[in-house]
């Protein structure tokens, strides 16, 4: 899966957007994290490892207390591509507006 | 605009009045020789190496950046109803699909053009977004609450 896509899917999940807002806050601890989700360790890990598959967070490498922190480049490389794709298409609508006028005859608009 | 966006697709809606009818908007749209002068950005040039206009049929171009950077892209005609919606789909990256609806506006064409990505999420970056992760940041807190809301 190429970059962009493995983001966008990694973000599908609104826990997964959950966790990653919390981790906007500051790094924490997995326990932490899973407090306000009402859901299990592992379930959180699951979330976990996607996001760090996506390369969404980075975890820290002590053994017992293994902080994650939200990495933000993947967030800001789609939101470039987004706002890339915005201007695209404004900027060719634009030429097909005066394109269209060009091929009317003359006199055929009011 | 259907005002159903999907529960479970996202999408970024774009709409234009032209002041041409439909059959010519239309034509730019799906003719060869016409996409070319209008495709991209101003500066940018577009190359059309394969167009099988019809139902499953493929579409291959380069554009050609003002720099010199070139862009491949390769799409692909799910849909084709004359003069009325086109469906693209965009192999990748991000796949996502493209539905072009032409309808007569006065004497003019009303052109709509939904972009469907495969999840949320882009749909949720695209509201939010202007390339600044600290609003993006900002706005994952809400986004749930900001998605149930009425658009």
């Amino acid at each position: 899966m190429d970059a962009l896509s493995s983001t966008l899917s990694a973000l599908a999940d609104p826990t997964r957007r959950a966790i990653l807002a919390r981790l906007a806050l500051g790094e924490t601890s997995v326990t932490a994290l899973a407090e306000p989700f009402q859901m299990s360790l592992p379930a959180v890990s699951k979330h976990l490892k996607v996001l760090e598959r996506a390369g969404l967070i980075a975890r820290g490498r002590e053994a017992q207390w293994r902080p994650c922190r939200l990495d933000a480049a993947p967030l800001r490389d789609l939101a470039i591509w987004l706002e890339a794709y915005r201007k695209f298409w404004d900027a060719s609508l634009d030429r097909l507006d005066d394109y269209l006028t060009q091929l009317q005859p003359k006199g055929a608009k009011k | 605009m259907t005002g159903t966006a999907a529960a479970n697709y996202p999408e970024i809606l774009t709409t234009r009045i032209f002041d041409a009818p439909p059959a010519l908007v239309w034509a730019a749209w799906t003719e060869p020789e016409k996409i070319v002068r209008w495709w991209g950005p101003e500066g940018f040039t577009t190359t059309i190496h394969e167009m099988d206009f019809r139902e499953g049929g493929k579409w291959e171009f380069t554009m050609h950046g003002p720099d010199g950077t070139d862009y491949a892209n390769h799409k692909i005609f799910v849909e084709i109803s004359h003069l009325q919606r086109l469906v693209l789909l965009h192999d990748g990256p991000p796949r996502h699909s493209m539905t072009i609806t032409f309808e007569p506006h006065g004497p003019g064409t009303k052109l709509t053009m939904r972009h469907l990505f495969e999840d949320r999420s882009a749909y949720d970056l695209a509201v939010i977004g202007h390339g600044a992760v600290e609003g993006a940041l900002q706005h994952l807190a809400n986004l749930d609450a900001f998605l149930a809301a009425p658009g």
